[in-house]
């Protein structure tokens, strides 16, 4: 009870926190740079986790789902506008899962963004460990579709 | 491919039944509503994971059961695999190969195959255009199992756009704001970018089947009719092309847009396809006689047996549901002499007497009484 009156969103990414700016936008070891928009705050958590990325997050808290009432009112996303283009960000990474709604919502976001800086979503593809025999149609044409050249 | 075991355990009306496949042939014999046509089902779950019959698969478990199971051994050229199907009240089906539980249903598909031929059948002459686009989306998912994939996103996006629709049709009618075009705009694009991956495999399936359909329907018409099976999308397919596809997709929804939003629902796309079937130019659904419709449905059903064969390189089973009684002689005869030895076929009688004798020699003959079966 006591975390849950306590723990609100921040007011410039919208991750949870106890504070009205959260740790990881206020850490000035970040690159500020670079934002990472994500669906959901557990997303931020196992990107944390990787610990491989340094730059900030943006939570939207949802995909677009019109059968679930969800607009992209309903969303965080008039203020990830105003955050990109009042800043100079150098690349927005979306980092959505790869449903019909989030495909959409990946779509949407891309469009409004691509104005105002560099726009990238992350890939989708095998699994680590994952032999290429074994891997599905499904998978297989995803990553397929991500390929990139030979550096 | 041969089934060698099937069991069927709190599955429509059986309890408890363990089938071992014998013959390559099986004969299920026995009075109406005692469960042949079940055991048929209980195959047609293990080949499509669908059933024409059933609309849940609450209708699917024993009465008075919260939950049944299929289970069967298949004999493939590649060795030999366990399929499980666990249906329960709740909807929630689990699929297995080889006693593993699989993460998604659509790696159980393809596995078996099976061609189905029912009395009912001859709806998909007779029936809306909705009856021949189940048909040939089943016979896609056995062919191509990602297709299963492709349908379910499809239909997803479609409940969505149509979601969408409605929200700014009831919000139009009173003072609230307009339209957001760009969210439109998105799911236009979604839309027509899935829905141009059904379009094309189902104009794929269908240049394949249509000739081997045409060749059956001229051997048991004794070239006195000529079959044409011709797709007739929705949106209008001038060019194998995703990208050709998806803009006369975009095109025609720029165009229906306004009776779009005035009806609040989605007019564009496969989900409004049709498959037309002609004899001698003439389409078959309005003015077909009945012997006609009888050879072009299975006219078609030998195209999918062939086709099936072709593509997965082992002949399918074939389930023949109370239809060979149906059939004229010549017909039955033609059907006869193409399975031979070499599709494993079950077939539901409710009598022998149809039968010719040599064939009861070499068939396995099953008696079903109210969801037992004996040998």
């Amino acid at each position: 009870m006591e975390a849950k009156q306590q723990v609100g969103l921040c007011s410039v990414c919208f991750h949870l926190s106890a504070d009205p700016v959260c740790e990881i936008c206020r850490s000035p070891s970040r690159d500020p740079d670079t934002v990472c928009v994500v669906a959901d705050s557990r997303d931020v958590i196992a990107l944390e986790k990787t610990r491989e990325y340094k730059g900030k997050y943006h939570v939207l808290g949802g995909l677009i789902s019109p059968m679930d009432g969800i607009g992209p009112d309903q969303l965080h996303i008039s203020p990830l506008v105003r955050r990109i283009s009042q800043q100079k960000i150098q690349e927005v990474i979306l980092a959505i899962s790869p449903s019909v709604e989030g495909d959409t919502t990946t779509l949407y976001v891309g469009q409004l963004l691509k104005p105002f800086t560099k726009v990238t979503r992350i890939a989708f593809g095998l699994p680590m460990g994952g032999d290429l025999e074994y891997a599905d149609e499904v998978t297989l044409a995803r990553a397929l579709e991500g390929r990139r050249e030979l550096e | 491919m041969y089934l060698k075991t099937l069991h069927l355990r709190q599955f429509r009306n059986y309890r408890e039944q363990q089938v071992d496949f014998l013959a390559p042939k099986t004969i299920l014999v026995g009075d109406n509503a005692q469960g042949k046509s079940n055991l048929l089902e209980a195959v047609e779950l293990l080949a499509t994971l669908r059933s024409h019959r059933a609309m849940r698969d609450r209708e699917l478990v024993l009465d008075g059961e919260t939950a049944g199971q299929i289970v069967a051994t298949l004999q493939r050229e590649t060795g030999i695999t366990d399929l499980g199907i666990t249906l329960r009240n709740t909807g929630r089906r689990t699929v297995a190969l080889n006693s593993e539980t699989l993460r998604r249903q659509l790696d159980f598909l393809g596995v078996m195959n099976a061609v189905q031929f029912s009395s009912l059948d001859l709806e998909l002459v007779r029936g809306g255009p909705g009856q021949r686009r189940n048909w040939i989306d089943t016979l896609l998912t056995q062919l191509e199992p990602i297709y299963a994939y492709i349908l379910q996103q499809y239909n997803t996006v479609l409940r969505q756009r149509n979601a969408l629709l409605r929200q700014q049709n009831a919000s139009s009618s009173g003072a609230e704001p307009q339209i957001d075009l760009a969210e439109l705009a998105v799911w236009d694009s979604q839309l027509a970018a899935i829905g141009a991956r059904v379009i094309r495999r189902r104009a794929r399936v269908l240049d394949r089947l249509a000739p081997l359909a045409q060749s059956w329907h001229q051997a048991i018409s004794n070239h006195t009719e000529l079959l044409d099976v011709k797709y007739a999308p929705n949106v209008p397919l001038e060019q194998d092309d995703s990208a050709v596809v998806q803009q006369a997709f975009l095109d025609k929804l720029g165009q229906r847009a306004i009776a779009e939003q005035h009806q609040g629902t989605t007019l564009v796309g496969p989900h409004r396809d049709e498959i037309e079937f002609i004899i001698n130019q003439t389409p078959a659904r309005q003015y077909g006689s009945q012997g006609q419709q009888r050879t072009l449905v299975l006219s078609i059903k030998l195209a999918e047996l062939k086709l099936i064969e072709l593509v997965i390189g082992e002949p399918p089973l074939l389930l023949l549901d109370d239809v060979l009684a149906e059939l004229d002689l010549n017909r039955q005869n033609k059907l006869l002499e193409t399975i031979q030895d070499r599709f494993q076929t079950l077939i539901t009688t409710t009598h022998l007497g149809a039968f010719d004798t040599q064939w009861l020699k070499s068939s396995q003959i099953l008696t079903v009484e109210s969801g037992h079966i004996k040998f």
